[in-house]
C-alpha cells in the first residue's frame, strides 16, 4: 500500500474510529490481498509507511467474497465486477482473506 | 570488559526509507543517522548487541546501474560513520533492489573488508549473481514476511558480534553459497556411500555429500545461414498489450502470455496499445511501443531486403515477479508456436 493511501487510511480512522469502519479490498491476487489486509490489521509489513507499528486491527473484506457480493446489487456487481470475478483465482484470494481474518480472531 | 554494541549500517533503497515509489527510483545516495524503515524493529531485535547507527538510501534505479561514483558515495558513508557491519535489504523478489544490495554488499566487503549481510526470495535475480560471496537470508517473495527475514539477520548479526564463525548454510540458514570445504571424516567414501545406499534403499532419510547443481543451461542457439532468409518474430516480457489489456494479463506474477496481431503495421501505432508491465515506469513505452519492442525498425530491415520479414504476431507476457518455472513454460509455448509459423529469430526484449 502506497504511502499516500497509507496516511488516508490513518486520517480516516482518527476521524470515524477504527470501530466504524470496514476496509473493501479489489486487490487481483492473494498476494496482493495479504499485503492489504496485513497493513490494515497488524500493520504496514514494509515499515515505509505511516502504518508501521500501527496495529489498527480494522475488519477487511474482499469485495469477492459472498458476504459482500449479497449486499450489491446483482446487476451491479456483475457489471462492474463479473467478468474479473471470472478471471482471477477467487478460490484463493476468499481463502487468503478468510486466513487472515482467523488470524485476527 | 564489556564489548561495545557493533555498529551495523542498514543500506535500503527510496520505498522502504519512505521517501516514495517508482517516482523517487532516481534520487542518488543519502544517509540519515539510525534506524529509518525496517530498520526499527531491526533495532529491536538486536536487543542492544549491536546498533543501527544509521541509514544509506539510494533510488533503485540510480543503485542498479552499479555506477562506480554511486558505489564511492556509499562507501563513503558507511566509511565515515564507522560503520562495522552492513546490512542491505530484505529485498524480497526486486528485481533492482536486489542487485543494488548484492553490488553494495560485495563492494563493502571488497573495499572494507567489513561483513555484510542481505536478504531475498531464493528467486530473485540477484541471488544468482551474488550467492556464491554473500550471506543472503531466503525470504518470501514480497514484505509480508519482513519480521521473519529480520528476526534471521539479527540472529546472524548477533552470532557475528560474538565472534562465532557462521557454520554451513543449511545449518545457519542462508542461501548456501555453494562452495566446499575440506573436512576429516571418521569413516571412509566407500563406508559412508554404503551407509547411504542402505538408507536410501531402505526408503529413510538421507543427504547426499555431494549436491548437484541443478541450473539449467541454456544452449544457444545456432547461428543463423543467411539473415536474408529470417523471419523474424517479437517476443517481450515488458507487457506490451493493445489498449484495455483484452487478455487480463497481471502486472505482476503473470499468469499467462498472449498473441496480437501486427499484419500491415509498419511499427506500433501510438495510442492503440499500453504497457501493463508492474516493475517499471511505462510512459515512454507507451508514447513509442516501437522502443520496447522494435517493429518499425525489423520492418524497414525487411524493406531492405536484410531480413525475409516478421512474423505477423507478436509475443506478450509480463515477467515483474514471474516465477523462473512459470517464464520457463511460457517460454516453450511461445517457442512452439514460432517454430510451426517457420520463424527462425526471435527477438526478446526484456526490462
Amino acid at each position: 500500500m502506497d504511502l499516500g493511501t497509507q496516511q488516508h487510511v490513518l486520517d480516516t480512522v482518527q476521524r470515524h474510529g477504527a470501530e466504524n469502519i470496514i476496509v473493501l479490498l479489489g486487490a487481483p491476487d492473494p498476494a496482493g490481498a495479504e499485503m492489504f489486509a496485513l497493513t490494515l490489521t497488524e500493520g504496514d509489513p514494509t515499515y515505509a509507511g505511516p502504518l508501521a507499528g500501527v496495529s489498527l486491527g480494522l475488519r477487511v473484506y474482499h469485495i469477492l467474497e459472498s458476504e459482500v457480493r449479497q449486499l450489491v446489487d446483482p446487476a451491479v456487481y456483475a457489471d462492474q465486477v463479473g467478468i474479473m470475478a471470472l478471471a482471477l483465482d477467487s478460490d484463493a484470494i476468499i481463502a487468503m482473506m478468510q486466513h487472515m481474518r482467523d488470524g485476527q480472531a | 570488559m564489556k564489548k561495545e554494541p557493533a555498529r551495523v549500517i542498514h543500506y535500503m533503497n527510496q520505498f522502504f526509507a519512505g521517501v516514495g515509489g517508482e517516482e523517487m527510483a532516481d534520487i542518488g545516495v543519502s544517509f540519515r543517522d539510525g534506524p529509518v524503515g525496517p530498520g526499527r524493529p531491526l533495532e529491536t531485535m538486536l536487543a542492544g548487541r549491536a546498533h543501527v547507527v544509521g541509514t544509506v538510501i539510494c533510488g533503485d534505479n540510480t543503485a542498479s546501474r552499479g555506477d562506480p561514483e554511486t558505489l564511492q558515495d556509499i562507501i563513503t558513508e558507511i566509511e565515515s560513520h564507522q560503520g562495522e557491519i552492513l546490512v542491505a535489504g530484505p529485498a524480497f523478489n526486486a528485481g533492482r533492489y536486489g542487485i543494488a544490495c548484492g553490488a553494495v554488499c560485495e563492494t563493502v566487503q571488497q573495499r572494507l573488508g567489513l561483513r555484510t549481510f542481505t536478504a531475498m526470495y531464493p528467486e530473485n535475480p540477484a541471488v544468482e549473481q551474488y550467492r556464491r560471496s554473500l550471506v543472503i537470508v531466503p525470504t518470501t517473495s514480497s514484505a509480508v514476511g519482513m519480521r521473519d527475514a529480520l528476526a534471521r539477520l539479527a540472529v546472524l548479526i548477533s552470532k557475528t558480534f560474538d565472534g562465532t564463525p557462521l557454520g554451513p548454510a543449511r545449518e545457519e540458514g542462508y542461501i548456501p553459497h555453494g562452495i566446499r570445504r575440506i573436512e576429516l571424516a571418521q569413516r571412509t567414501a566407500a563406508e559412508r556411500a554404503l551407509a547411504l545406499l542402505l538408507r536410501k534403499i531402505a526408503g529413510s532419510g538421507y543427504e547426499t555429500e555431494v549436491p548437484l547443481a541443478t541450473y539449467e543451461q541454456i544452449v544457444p542457439a545456432p547461428p543463423l545461414t543467411k539473415l536474408s532468409e529470417a523471419i523474424v518474430g517479437l517476443v517481450t516480457e515488458g507487457g506490451l498489450v493493445p489498449i484495455g489489456n483484452p487478455d487480463g494479463i497481471r502486472h505482476v506474477w503473470a499468469k499467462n502470455w498472449a498473441a496480437y496481431d501486427i499484419t500491415g503495421c509498419s511499427e506500433f501505432a501510438e495510442g492503440q496499445f499500453e504497457g501493463v508491465h508492474g516493475g517499471f515506469d511505462r510512459t515512454w513505452v507507451e508514447a513509442d511501443p516501437d522502443r520496447l519492442l522494435p517493429l518499425d525498425i525489423i520492418r524497414e530491415l525487411a524493406a531492405a531486403g536484410i531480413v525475409s520479414g516478421v512474423h505477423d504476431e507478436f509475443f506478450s507476457t509480463v515477467g515483474n515477479g514471474t516465477p523462473v518455472s512459470t517464464c520457463s513454460q511460457f517460454g516453450r509455448e511461445i517457442a512452439q508456436r514460432l517454430l510451426k509459423d517457420k520463424v527462425n529469430v526471435a527477438i526478446l526484449s526484456a526490462t
